[in-house]
């Protein structure tokens, strides 16, 4: 968070001295690319609360089930994403198409990369989950999982109205 | 155990952030560019913030150190949204 805390301070001095591009430039973008990640990454939250529940309850499959939605939330950020950046290029946009877009691919870039990050670290505790790694008295893994993709649920949060949306 | 009665507030919570997220793209493409769009993503932008802060994250039963510093990050990105569009409304520029 308090690296994206200095990519946000990026944004808003980029913002204040250049007015007109950041008031132009998200109606270029593909906002309903930018919506569909984020209900990928608020419903991959909400799941990843799910498994952390089961697990507590000592319901180790039915934990899996709901960390195999949160892979498959990943999965179609993924997508998405790539089909998103392959309309930009389609649409001639490129990291030097100017100030905006600069800092539309300096932050969603470092998000995918984090994404990336989380996916990793999800397999390895759906591993653990899958061979009864965790149970309700310890399950400490499975938490600081959660914590880790809430947080990059969080940033996006932030990523995507300021982008995509503020005019 | 808390989560038990917590499990259905989740399950709306999810429902309020889909809600806030389609309600806002709509807003973003129809709506003019103004105070009006501006405030709707500062709110969304502290509303989803601390839902997932408080809930999802449970930080709302943790050490209170740990979420005022988290809450304070969504205090402070609408605040920032906010003065930036003030100032390119009042066409303040830096004194730098």
């Amino acid at each position: 968070m308090t690296e994206f805390g200095l990519l946000f301070c990026v944004y808003f001095v980029a913002r204040f001295y250049n007015p007109a591009s950041f008031q132009s430039g998200p109606a270029e973008i593909n906002v309903m690319a930018g919506t569909a990640n984020t209900v990928m990454m608020i419903s991959g939250s909400y799941f990843v609360v799910k498994a952390v529940h089961a697990i507590r309850d000592n319901q180790s499959r039915l934990a899996l089930r709901w960390l195999f939605l949160v892979l498959l939330t990943i999965l179609g950020y993924a997508t998405i994403k790539s089909l998103e950046l392959q309309w930009n290029l389609a649409h001639g946009i490129t990291g030097r198409s100017g100030i905006f877009f600069t800092v539309y691919y300096y932050l969603t870039l470092t998000h995918m990369v984090h994404v990336f990050w989380g996916g990793i670290a999800l397999l390895w505790v759906i591993f653990r989950t899958h061979s009864g790694g965790y149970n309700s008295h310890s399950h400490e893994g499975l938490e600081s999982f959660a914590s880790y993709w809430h947080a990059t649920d969080l940033v996006w949060l932030v990523i995507f109205p300021l982008l995509y949306l503020l005019r | 155990m808390r989560h038990h009665s917590d499990n259905h507030l989740i399950d709306w919570l999810w429902v309020v952030l889909l809600a806030l997220t389609l309600g806002g793209s709509w807003l973003g493409e129809s709506a003019d560019p103004g105070l009006a769009l501006a405030l709707f993503v500062a709110a969304s932008i502290a509303i989803k913030g601390r839902i997932i802060i408080d809930h999802f994250m449970e930080l709302k039963y943790a050490n209170p150190t740990l979420r005022r510093l988290m809450r304070l990050y969504f205090y402070l990105i609408p605040l920032l949204i906010l003065l930036v569009y003030l100032s390119h409304l009042y066409n303040i520029e830096s004194p730098l």
